[in-house]
């Protein structure tokens, strides 16, 4: 109701009875005056299109079956083409079984017999419009589920379009990343970046949370990232600089975690400035590993004006350093068990360590092994430098 | 997960047992911003029964930190497990919030 140049709902009438109009307009003269009905009229099939392309919002089309120019069975075939957001009642003769079987199958939602019983008529009209309401909810909860998949599919989109896809050709050393992205989500990223003199910077990081917010906080710490790199020389600064960038806006406090190195292959040396990461593991080639130090490090985002720390290592002939984010390491199997970095070191014996890709997607292979059945909830990335043999 | 609350005086406890994850960090923000009050002075997080925390849960505690930081309400975190431990100290949060061995421990900072 509310607004009464507006009915509720719509009814077109068809039939080629002059009489009808009249007599509808006045039995059904309550409902029109309390604004829930509203009724448009046409004499025949044809002009029940016409009214039907004009006005878009009718609800309901009642329709008697013997008319001339077009017949109320053909116009039943003719409406979806019109609008298929409305329910037809067919008007018969009594006992026309043969009619009403073909209206059913042409899709009318139900039928009334003539002479019309009004009571009886409201009854249909009042569960038509029921049956019409649920299904126009049904509708508007589907496209709402169309637009979050859609919403979904965008922040997998950006995710996997800023991965590098291209691994820079290193004397002295090899780089590979990979990432399995959980369904519908958009929170790990991996870089790759050509410094001056041959030095490689590594990046592997974590955006707390899923979705669409998530994965554009990804994308901005990624360029934020990439610009920090290429301008300021110590891991540490680069981390700050970063952190102070993305906590100039940042209500939501999201916060992304992030591992960031730049290798000297003429050196060996890995220098690092961990942000909150989980970190990375460094394999020897006798099969025995430990982590990277934590560098008194703080996920970006949280707080500006931190301080980041660093440190330096100077790797071996044939070191390969795993970078990961935590759904390698918190993979889950049925059992709910954690894979755990135990059984990521456990993938290392002794002996020459793999090569790079080669060690990158065996670690991925391992935890969905793992992780079997059990659905994945996290992003699964991994990248590795393997430093050349002697 | 479930957020269990009691109130001492004006510093406001907040129980949390269970796993947060990204499947319900969304419940875990309403209740525990559900839970804090116009008169609170302070919060303590109890996470003793915490099994799990993942990123998207620590997103929760840090905009709950913030939202108190700007009303000068403090907040601190205490009983966690060793895991839930070394999550906030590989992520660097135990560098920005309070962390207290036991309930008592917090309280009494608090009171």
């Amino acid at each position: 109701m509310g607004d009464r140049d507006r009915p509720d709902y719509k009814i077109l009438v068809v039939d080629d009875e002059p009489d009808l109009e009249r007599l509808v307009r006045q039995r059904m003269r309550r409902q029109i005056r309390k604004g829930k009905y509203g009724f448009e009229f046409a004499g025949n099939g044809v002009e029940a299109l016409e009214v039907l392309t004009e006005k878009k919002d009718i609800d309901i089309v009642l329709s008697d079956i013997n008319m001339p120019k077009m017949d109320g069975l053909t116009l039943l075939q003719q409406i979806p083409e019109v609008n298929s957001d409305l329910r037809s009642v067919i008007v018969s003769a009594y006992g026309d079984m043969e009619n009403i079987r073909t209206a059913m199958n042409r899709g009318a939602f139900d039928f009334v017999t003539k002479p019309i019983d009004f009571t009886d008529l409201e009854v249909t009209i009042e569960r038509t419009l029921r049956h019409l309401d649920e299904w126009r909810a049904a509708l508007a909860s589907r496209d709402k589920l169309v637009a979050i998949q859609n919403e979904l599919d965008v922040a997998t989109k950006i995710q996997q379009s800023i991965l590098p896809d291209k691994f820079p050709h290193v004397d002295g050393c090899e780089v590979y990343g990979c990432m399995h992205a959980a369904r519908n989500v958009g929170g790990d990223f991996f870089d790759v970046i050509n410094l001056d003199a041959g030095r490689i910077g590594l990046a592997v990081a974590d955006v707390s949370d899923k979705g669409v917010p998530a994965a554009l906080f990804m994308m901005s710490s990624r360029t934020l990232l990439k610009g920090a790199a290429v301008g300021v020389e110590d891991p540490g600064a680069v981390l700050r600089e970063v952190n102070d960038l993305l906590n100039e806006t940042n209500d939501a406090a999201m916060f992304v975690t992030v591992f960031y190195g730049v290798y000297d292959p003429s050196t060996r040396e890995l220098t690092f400035s961990n942000g909150g990461h989980n970190p990375p593991l460094v394999v020897h080639p006798d099969g025995s590993s430990e982590e990277l130090e934590l560098t008194g490090g703080l996920a970006l985002g949280a707080i500006p004006g931190f301080e980041y720390g660093q440190a330096r290592i100077r790797l071996s002939p044939g070191d390969l350093v795993v970078f990961f984010t935590d759904g390698v390491t918190e993979a889950i199997n049925v059992s709910n068990e954690e894979f755990g970095l135990e059984s990521l070191q456990s993938l290392f014996g002794d002996g020459r360590t793999p090569a790079a890709r080669e060690a990158a997607e065996m670690i991925l292979q391992a935890v969905q092994d793992f992780a079997g059945e059990a659905p994945q909830f996290d992003d699964l990335t991994c990248m590795t430098l393997r430093v050349a043999d002697e | 997960m479930n957020v269990q609350v009691e109130n001492h005086d004006k510093v406001l406890v907040a129980k949390v047992e269970g796993r947060v994850d990204s499947s319900n960090s969304q419940d875990f923000e309403r209740q525990l911003q559900g839970a804090i009050g116009e008169d609170v002075k302070a919060v303590v997080i109890d996470l003793g029964q915490l099994a799990y925390i993942s990123s998207a849960g620590l997103r929760v505690v840090l905009l709950v930190a913030k939202t108190l930081g700007q009303r000068n309400v403090s907040i601190s975190l205490c009983a966690l497990s060793d895991p839930v431990q070394s999550v906030f100290e590989i992520s660097g949060f135990n560098r920005i919030i309070q962390i207290y061995d036991t309930q008592a421990d917090a309280l009494a900072a608090a009171g």
